[in-house]
């Protein structure tokens, strides 16, 4: 599924509810959460808050969330063994999620990068991507919320 | 006698399985109470049971987050508990759901969106203990009255700042008969009694706090963004900290957050109305 051609404006009309309901998620406050925060290393959330601010993104937006499948679309075209081996990034995995993250800036990608570290990584701005790419793959004839 | 199925097990038969589970649990009348968090382990566990079905007993759910917790009347030992679970979602992450507890056809209680992540079952429970029981509730029944009641589970206030904050230590016990059942393999404080034990701290907050008019006392009636980070282990500490955060009117939210060694391990809001003294 593509991803690149989302808009900047997308993303920010989606930005306030989405932080809403994040900071709700974590218990911190909104002005905490910026578009760029990183989620695990900035406000401390774990694996749980991430479940929890996906059932509630889904309530709020009214879409279904793959769960457990962010690190498969994040590799896109490439097969298990040109993104990974041994649980550490290939040089190609890297660049393929460095543009599935294109919210994430660069420096924040670390050599080497292990799989079950990719979470780290997501950013309020993620969360926000993964909610328009599934309104946009919603079947015909479903209107996804506003 | 072994207490697997019998300390802390609350549904004795499943009148109709699947997405929208529905069952029965006879309260025991010999019991001194029964608190309306164990009619939310009621309607988790039937939740649980069609979580656990659909994977073959391999995964099974456990309590992670309850955004909505409605306490709408008491229960009493000797009423039949009716119990709706409408699953919206499951796959071998999690399980969300809506729930709802009955007497006499009465809303008791109504869980709203709750999600239990799965883990596998083989670290908790016997699989095959398991299935066998859920053979036995979903035709004949189990027998009830196998409940014996709640052990004390006294928490040490430590500090009150009368209708501001209290602090509390929650001494989980190293032993007690409902770890037989919750869960045989890996013991673990259940989520439920967590809220039951927090909304008594809250209660302390609230009982600071002037009511509106004098002949009203402050009610729990709601338990809000309840979230368990991590297993509490038998024989865990648990600092509790309450804090008003909210008065509006006839309503007082409070906020209890757990912590061990700094870390916060589940939190919960309880919202308490000003009603009418009985």
């Amino acid at each position: 599924m593509s991803n690149e051609n989302i808009t900047q404006e997308e993303i920010s009309a989606m930005f306030p509810k989405a932080a809403e309901m994040i900071a709700d998620a974590l218990g911190c406050d909104l002005e905490k959460v910026q578009p760029t925060t990183s989620l695990i290393n900035d406000l401390g959330a774990e694996s749980i808050d991430f479940l929890d601010i996906i059932f509630r993104l889904e309530r709020g937006f009214k879409v279904k969330i793959p769960r457990g499948k962010i690190v498969e679309q994040a590799r896109g075209p490439l097969s298990a063994a040109e993104f990974e081996a041994g649980g550490i990034l290939t040089e190609a995995g890297v660049a393929r999620l460095k543009v599935y993250l294109s919210e994430v800036p660069p420096d924040r990608f670390q050599s080497p990068l292990k799989v079950s570290e990719i979470p780290k990584l997501f950013t309020t701005e993620t969360f926000c991507k993964l909610v328009i790419r599934q309104q946009r793959a919603a079947p015909a004839g479903e209107t996804p919320a506003a | 006698m072994d207490g697997h199925f019998r300390a802390f097990s609350f549904v004795d038969r499943i009148t109709r399985p699947g997405m929208n589970v529905r069952g029965l649990y006879q309260i025991p009348s010999g019991i001194a109470e029964f608190p309306l968090a164990l009619a939310a382990e009621a309607c988790g566990q039937l939740a649980a049971w069609t979580g656990m079905a659909a994977h073959d007993f391999k995964l099974r759910p456990v309590a992670g987050i309850a955004p909505v917790v409605e306490l709408l009347a008491p229960v009493r030992p000797g009423q039949l508990l009716e119990l709706e679970s409408d699953i919206d979602s499951l796959d071998a992450e999690a399980i969300s759901y809506n729930a709802l507890a009955k007497v006499d056809g009465v809303p008791v209680l109504r869980l709203q969106h709750c999600v239990g992540p799965m883990v596998p079952v083989e670290e908790f429970d016997d699989p095959s203990a398991l299935k066998q029981r859920f053979e036995l509730i979903c035709g004949a029944g189990a027998l009830p009255g196998a409940f014996n009641g709640l052990p004390s589970l006294p928490l040490e206030v430590t500090a009150v700042d009368p209708g501001k904050s209290a602090r509390a230590l929650l001494h989980v016990p190293a032993s007690a008969g409902f770890f037989a059942d919750h869960f045989p393999r890996r013991p673990v404080f259940p989520g439920t009694l967590f809220m039951y034990q927090v909304t008594e701290l809250a209660a302390r907050v609230a009982a600071g706090v002037a009511a509106p008019s004098g002949n009203t006392s402050w009610v729990p009636r709601r338990i809000n963004d309840t979230k368990l980070r991590t297993f509490i282990p038998p024989g865990t500490g648990l600092e509790l900290e309450a804090r008003l955060a909210k008065q509006e009117g006839a309503a007082l939210t409070i906020h209890v957050e757990a912590k061990k060694d700094n870390r916060v391990t589940g939190h919960s809001r309880i919202v308490f109305m000003a009603e009418a003294r009985a």
